[in-house]
């Protein structure tokens, strides 16, 4: 057991790309955790898509040893994810730390991100030590970047430290600065085990591995324990910790972070955010642990062959094995049959979801358009929650549609404010400040409905700032709007996957966008395929597509043979992804057309 | 070398018994073109020869094989000398044996008596000319500059040299093209009494100058519809003057088919030499490099030449096999099928072949399955259903 005064638990906060997955390689290096040979970049992704995408979605945990004058000091590494579906992630690494380093890029600059983990970082009273990273690119801009974090955040410059977590350069300042700044653990060993649950996951072979963070007393290996929320006891079988692979030990004391396995079955048994004591000698106070994050981005998942819905919930079942943040449902469509509504925390973790999903189960699957929770007053004052247009009841019953409202910070070239705050009010933004962090350099904070923050906005970012916006987002509360719902007949049938709840002002313009995308989106038929968007029993627009009458490769000779097959194949391929609904043929891209903005 | 082959000879599938050598140059770059062709290279034809010769001396031992497809580009930019090198080349590793079919690509404008007399000396029994239209504007906007005397002359020259086959070439459904100018186009290739008619559709191929024109909006394809009424009207047209519909794009008078190209429709073997050229041995697809200058220097220095190769499954062999069947009118006749790839032809196709005979697309009388008159217009689609 080390002693809690040579333990140092921090993570490390900063905006997606700035090199966060870098500097934690560098720590593993610099540690002897990993040698020269094994480094690869970004060992803490772990999950195949982490490292495709380059962005670090669940926490992993890492100790380390590092000698600094004499003493030998345990450092606990918790990496956090940098993205704004997963601030919930964020706030659990913190509170299983002391302090955390705010990692910028020295060219990009302080960003959305940068400030609300930085804000998330400071909330929980933990202390910062600011870095500034890629130092050494020739377009570095290390003093402009340094005004902006003291303007925006009250950093004092010369507290800052400059690195390359690429070359390492300047590494060992900042492992001198973990010690010497952050502030060790407090708590008593003897004193009744106070454990926090900040992670888990499921382990086929071994059951719930759960992730721990001991504020007082000590775990030992054969303890008897108690979850303090569930209330239920259970023998401590296994214990290690992550250095960075797991590794056994006997006692975890104050301060040390770990994992241990009790025979824990099932991940619903294991609340994040609970505590941890002892069974025999439980501590009078439970820690206050976190508030659930609550799904807010919905869509539909149905399997493209009706007959593979016991084992799409199979799947699903097991995904969320290793993610409670993510629900599902079962459904029926009229159009799509039997399927699941599932919950997000937001657009990034769906995509994800969905690309885990058919890498770990060969499923094909028919997505819908993603829409967020509404609350509808009803006449006779019961509010229910909407998580599916289709839900929608009939026009008189409602009281009152209520659509959730986010507060969004945008932080973008000073030049292009106009431009965002047009964008913004297209889109039903209400403006709150502006806030300069130089004369180049903005942030804007508006209140929006969730709606529009997913529909489009963050590709407009992008596009209105060249790629140099960035966008941070929090939810703030239900409000009434006036919503309607906007149905889609194709074929004179009614699609009910194809429903999305939209304002009363923009169904008109919404319906004709989306019949002109689905009109590109579905393949020519044998006959004349009609589309109509209607509020109601109100046509709003329409659309036809042509019959097909001529689909014929005039020359195949033997070298167009091989080209011809590969048609034939990507074809075959696409029909996968197509829904029959009636005798229309709906491809994936038509359930995702109401999402896309064609301007 | 006497006449091209009997219709229903059926061509050994495993083993080439048909050779395609690639003539990549051309006097200019047509819009509409998307083969492996060079223009401006007149320099290198001798090189080209070298590394032909050298590629196709791999082979070891003479193959022989049914027929010679000289293909382009324009293989009667070579000069009459260049034309009496390559067939010498031919005999001596590929030569003909029995009932051959020897057809070279021709454009009108290239093509002088003295390279036609070369080639009917060496066994030519089938001239193919890349006539696309008798109008000048159509001929215009395909970028081809032969005049239609040329056209006249070619043909007289090949009768007076006793080669056995002649077949047109016409590019049909060009922007503004109508019905009738397209008639127009049919009825002259008829006045010459061609023995085998290659009607195409304009194909806009992605990254082709005349593709780049359409996405400029400079020029507007025609409707579905329209060019769909030209297809038609060459079925009937031609029918209607004794020509057998064979395949998709193809018409022969009776015994008139080309047996070279009823190869691939039938998914058998055979041979490529020359730069892009795509041979079909033993199962494994093969395309050569498109780059000229990389052709001949891998050639002559004894390298690969492969750019591409591919080992295909049985079943996805199958698959090809029903798909290239399909464009014959015969179709693909179920015994013959399951002698060739080792597959019934039911498990091949989906549940989706009943419903296409429903549809009124696929005539499936038990034995052979092929596509209906209205199917031909939709192939790609029916086949892509069809698996």
């Amino acid at each position: 057991m080390t002693d809690a005064s040579k333990i140092r638990n921090f993570s490390i906060v900063a905006h997606i790309d700035h090199g966060k997955s870098t500097l934690a390689d560098q720590f593993l290096l610099k540690t002897g955790a990993i040698t020269q040979r094994d480094f690869r970049n970004q060992v803490l992704d772990d999950m195949d898509l982490e490292r495709e995408r380059g962005i670090t979605i669940q926490m992993h945990p890492v100790t380390l040893y590092y000698k600094l004058d004499g003493e030998t000091y345990e450092l606990n590494l918790i990496d956090t994810p940098g993205h704004v579906d997963f601030t919930y992630e964020v706030s659990r690494s913190l509170a299983a730390c002391e302090g955390a380093i705010l990692l910028v890029d020295a060219f990009q600059g302080v960003q959305a991100q940068t400030v609300a983990n930085a804000y998330l970082a400071i909330d929980n009273n933990l202390t910062i030590v600011p870095v500034l990273n890629k130092i050494d690119m020739p377009i570095a801009r290390p003093d402009d970047v340094i005004a902006e974090m003291e303007s925006v955040l009250g950093i004092q410059p010369e507290e800052v430290l400059r690195v390359s977590a690429k070359t390492g350069l300047g590494m060992d300042d900042v492992m001198r600065a973990i010690i010497d700044r952050i502030p060790p653990p407090s708590g008593k060993p003897d004193a009744p085990l106070k454990a926090l649950i900040y992670n888990s996951h499921f382990d086929s072979y071994k059951g719930v591995v759960i992730y721990i963070r001991v504020v007082e007393g000590t775990l030992r290996k054969g303890q008897r324990i108690k979850f303090m929320r569930g209330n239920t006891d259970h023998e401590v079988a296994e214990m290690g910790q992550f250095r960075p692979n797991p590794t056994p030990c006997n006692v975890l004391g104050p301060g040390q972070v770990g994992f241990f396995m009790a025979q824990v079955r099932k991940l619903d048994d294991v609340h994040i955010g609970d505590t941890v004591t002892e069974a025999n000698r439980p501590t009078a106070a439970a820690l206050p642990g976190y508030k659930e994050p609550q799904p807010m981005v919905f869509s539909g998942l149905y399997p493209t062959n009706n007959d593979d819905f016991e084992e799409l919930r199979e799947a699903l079942m097991k995904l969320r094995l290793n993610d409670a943040s993510f629900t599902y449902l079962p459904e029926v469509s009229e159009g799509l049959g039997f399927g699941f509504r599932c919950g997000f925390l937001g657009m990034l973790h769906r995509e994800i979801i969905q690309q885990r999903l058919e890498r770990e189960s060969q499923l094909d699957v028919v997505q819908t358009a993603p829409n967020v929770t509404y609350e509808i007053l009803n006449r006779n004052g019961e509010v229910i929650v909407i998580d599916n247009p289709q839900k929608v009841p009939v026009d008189g019953q409602i009281e009152e549609f209520r659509e959730p409202f986010v507060k969004i910070s945008f932080l973008v070239p000073a030049k292009n404010i106009g431009d965002l705050m047009q964008m913004c009010a297209e889109r039903r933004g209400i403006y709150q400040r502006t806030e300069y962090l130089s004369t180049s350099r903005a942030i804007l904070v508006y209140e929006m409905p969730l709606a529009e923050v997913i529909y489009d906005l963050y590709d407009k970012l992008k596009s209105v700032t060249h790629g140099y916006g960035t966008m941070d987002y929090e939810f703030l509360a239900y409000r009434a709007a006036d919503l309607v719902r906007l149905d889609v007949l194709v074929h004179h049938n009614r699609v009910d996957a194809l429903s999305t709840i939209v304002h009363r002002s923009s169904a008109d313009k919404r319906g004709r966008k989306l019949l002109k995308k689905l009109r590109e989106e579905i393949d020519r038929h044998m006959f004349e395929v009609v589309l109509q968007a209607a509020v109601g029993s109100r046509i709003i627009a329409r659309e036809s597509i042509a019959a097909l009458k001529k689909d014929v490769t005039a020359k195949c000779y033997g070298g167009d043979i091989t080209r011809k097959r590969k048609l034939w194949a990507k074809q075959a391929e696409g029909k996968k992804r197509m829904k029959q609904v009636g005798q229309v043929e709906l491809p994936q891209e038509a359930f995702l057309a109401v999402l896309e903005s064609d301007d | 070398m006497s006449n091209t082959r009997p219709n229903n000879s059926i061509p050994n599938w495993r083993l080439p018994e048909a050779a395609y050598i690639h003539i990549p140059f051309c006097a200019q770059h047509c819009g509409y073109c998307d083969f492996a062709i060079a223009t401006g290279k007149d320099a290198v034809r001798d090189n080209y020869l070298d590394a032909l010769e050298k590629e196709i001396s791999k082979l070891g031992k003479p193959h022989p094989v049914q027929s010679w497809f000289l293909g382009g580009g324009t293989p009667t930019e070579l000069t009459a000398t260049q034309l009496e090198r390559l067939c010498l080349i031919l005999k001596q590793w590929l030569p003909l044996t029995g009932e051959a079919e020897f057809s070279i690509e021709a454009n009108p404008d290239s093509t002088t008596e003295d390279k036609l007399a070369i080639l009917a000396y060496h066994g030519l029994s089938r001239l193919s000319l890349g006539v696309q239209s008798f109008q000048e504007p159509v001929l215009q906007l395909l970028d081809r500059k032969h005049k239609n005397p040329q056209v006249e002359r070619v043909i007289a020259d090949a009768r007076k040299l006793k080669i056995s086959s002649i077949s047109i070439d016409l590019i049909f459904g060009s922007a503004g093209q109508s019905l009738e100018s397209w008639k127009y186009d049919l009825s002259r290739g008829l006045a010459l009494q061609p023995d085998h008619f290659s009607t195409y559709g304009l194909t806009y191929e992605k990254g082709t100058p005349l593709w780049k024109r359409m996405n400029r909006g400079e020029i507007i394809p025609l409707e579905d519809t329209e060019e769909l009424a030209h297809y038609e009207a060459a079925i009937d047209t031609l029918e209607a003057h004794g020509m057998e519909h064979y395949e998709i794009s193809s018409f022969a008078r009776k015994g008139r088919r080309c047996w070279h190209n009823q190869v691939y429709w039938e998914n058998s073997a055979y041979y490529g030499f020359g730069m892009g050229a795509a041979r079909y041995v033993a199962g494994k697809r093969e395309v050569n490099t498109r780059d000229l200058d990389s052709y001949i220097q891998k050639a002559l220095s004894g390298q690969e030449t492969i750019f591409q190769s591919e080992q295909l499954e049985p079943r996805e062999e199958a698959v090809e096999t029903l798909g290239l069947n399909l464009r014959r009118m015969q179709g693909a006749n179920r015994e013959r099928f399951f002698m060739r790839t080792g597959f019934h032809l039911d498990e091949i196709t989906g549940p989706n072949k009943d419903h296409l005979v429903q549809q009124g697309l696929l005539k499936d009388d038990g034995e052979s399955l092929s596509l209906t008159r209205r199917g031909r217009h939709l192939a790609d689609w029916v086949v892509t259903r069809l698996f």
